[in-house]
């Protein structure tokens, strides 16, 4: 048989660049698919609870032949598993992160607008409340940040800006913000609605450094909010002088020594929704 | 602990202070349905529970993690005894005889099952140690002793009963015997502890150590535990935990919320002896 170099050559030249194509597209999906492993799903059997006989024709079958992915020649599996349920769990773990953080982004800029009122951060405030604010609002950027950094371990950006229904709460709330009783009210608001989501997120969440993040937060908002109650109780009762550190514990009513944790058990009826603060 | 002697006249009485608080503690108890619902769901959930055969899933990092969290977290104050022992024994023995059946101590559980009877364990131990607490204030051996701070323990005592409670049905249901009795290992450091409290920062003091113990101890399990609903029950205790530990660090006059993150730190394991 004679041989042409010319297209031997040129022959050569498309299938490197084919292959070229297929790798990157496959290193990219093994890429995600280690991610997955390494974040180990808690639901770890749930792909097997899907009927065998349509893993199957997922697996075979109903699978773009074109694109990429088809091109790849591994695309067949790889498009299962981008398309399986530990994807999609993933996808929610996200949207809960990132949500999340929106709403620590506005805690932390609630009390940046509070710290501005004379009777929170100026000179007529309790020493107290000022620290406590201060204090607060350091550990709530620290909340967000611990977010965004377990979104983008999943894949996720990074979420800086604040829960936009929560944002709406604290605009509507804020010319009534004439006393320190009116800001407490609306930190308890904050406070309780971060850590009811978290709760119910902690029990949600499939990845589980994810979970974890979760879990170390959630207690932290709901201490903010036992202090909050008690400064609000005595506030209410006329009694701002004996928020003190420490305090006049004999001078305390006696219902103020269980006013900052009504609940024995969490709740999580205002969680807010998973995806209220997702990137889009 | 500095007291002031003057008495503040309050804008509102303390009845309507005493009729919020009812009206919060009502908003408590109608949450309480949908815990048991959600107990419920665990103890039906899992064929592996209810045959206790679960086996713990971690990582081999967050086992180690919650398995080596042990070790004396309660101060390691070596006392002379006293007087206060006694107390604390006879309250562990009145909250063993809260009307849940007894368990034998032998009961052999393993996985989700064994992290439920070391959260039950602890709690126990948090409803006796209070207890004696509220005794020693009622004999007058903590000298004097401030309403509010009453208050405080047999609200938080109340609480833990609650979540001892919540974890002794998920073992029943699951066909296992109630914990009544404590952790041991812990009561160990407590005792000790115990026999020195002679005043209010000191019961304080050592309520805080229990509090975070059990704190830390319930992130430990989230980490482990693999039923979600164990992990939602976990996860809604540990906050109230961290709560009674705010209040506390205010009482005993340090910052309420020292720390931006919870850690395990501190947290008990299932190699703990429950009694």
């Amino acid at each position: 048989m004679a041989l042409d170099d010319t297209r031997l050559s040129e022959l050569l030249e498309q299938s490197h660049d084919l292959h070229t194509d297929a790798m990157t597209t496959t290193r990219v999906a093994l890429d995600e698919y280690v991610e997955l492993a390494h974040d180990e799903p808690l639901h770890d059997d749930s792909w097997r609870d899907v009927d065998p006989a349509m893993r199957r024709a997922t697996l075979l079958g109903g699978l773009p032949k074109t694109g990429l992915l088809a091109a790849a020649g591994l695309g067949t599996a790889m498009a299962a598993l981008l398309a399986s349920p530990a994807f999609a769990d993933k996808t929610m773990d996200v949207q809960m992160l990132q949500t999340a953080a929106s709403i620590e982004n506005l805690a932390v800029a609630t009390y940046d607008t509070a710290l501005t009122l004379d009777f929170i951060g100026g000179g007529s405030a309790n020493g107290v409340v000022k620290a406590f604010v201060e204090k607060t609002k350091e550990q709530h950027q620290q909340h967000a940040e611990a977010f965004n950094a377990a979104a983008t371990r999943l894949g996720g950006k990074a979420q800086d800006q604040p829960d936009p229904v929560l944002l709406g709460v604290v605009n509507n709330a804020k010319p009534s913000l004439t006393g320190p009783a009116e800001v407490v009210d609306l930190a308890i608001q904050l406070e309780d609605g971060a850590a009811q989501t978290y709760v119910a997120n902690t029990g949600a969440y499939s990845n589980k450094n994810a979970r974890s993040v979760a879990a170390s937060i959630m207690g932290v908002e709901a201490q903010h909010v036992a202090i909050l109650n008690a400064v609000k109780a005595l506030l209410a009762g006329g009694a701002a002088d004996l928020i003190a550190l420490p305090p006049a514990a004999a001078s305390l009513p006696a219902a103020a020594g269980s006013i900052g944790f009504p609940n024995a058990f969490y709740p999580t009826t205002d969680a807010r929704p998973a995806n209220e603060g997702a990137l889009q | 602990m500095r007291r002031r002697n003057r008495k503040q006249e309050l804008a509102i009485s303390e009845a309507e202070l005493v009729s919020m608080t009812h009206d919060l503690e009502d908003a408590h108890h109608e949450s309480l349905p949908s815990m048991r619902d959600s107990l419920t769901e665990w103890s039906e959930s899992d064929d592996d529970i209810r045959s206790g055969i679960t086996r713990l899933v971690s990582t081999p990092s967050s086992r180690r993690a919650f398995l080596l969290g042990g070790g004396a977290v309660l101060g390691g104050v070596a006392l002379v005894g006293s007087g206060m022992g006694s107390g604390l024994a006879a309250a562990a023995t009145r909250s063993g005889r809260m009307g849940v059946p007894s368990a034998t101590s032998a009961q052999k559980l393993s996985g989700d099952l064994a992290v439920v009877a070391l959260a039950a364990s602890l709690e126990n131990l948090a409803v006796g140690t209070y207890q004696a607490g509220i005794d020693a204030a009622t004999k007058g051996s903590l000298g004097e002793v401030p309403p509010a701070v009453v208050t405080f323990a047999m609200t938080a005592q109340s609480q833990h009963k609650d979540h001892a409670a919540a974890w002794n049905g998920v073992l029943t249901g699951a066909g296992k015997k109630a914990v009544t009795g404590v952790d041991l290992t812990v009561k160990k450091s407590v005792d000790k502890a115990f026999a020195k409290v002679a005043d209010v920062p000191a019961l304080a003091t050592l309520a805080l150590d229990l509090e975070n113990a059990a704190a830390a101890t319930y992130i430990a399990a989230i980490d482990v535990v693999k039923n979600p609903a164990g992990i939602k029950t976990a996860a809604s205790i540990q906050p109230v935990e961290l709560q009674h530990a705010a209040i506390l660090n205010f009482v005993l006059g340090e910052y309420p919320v020292p720390d931006a993150f919870a850690k395990a730190t501190g947290a008990r394991t299932v190699k703990d002896k429950i009694g």
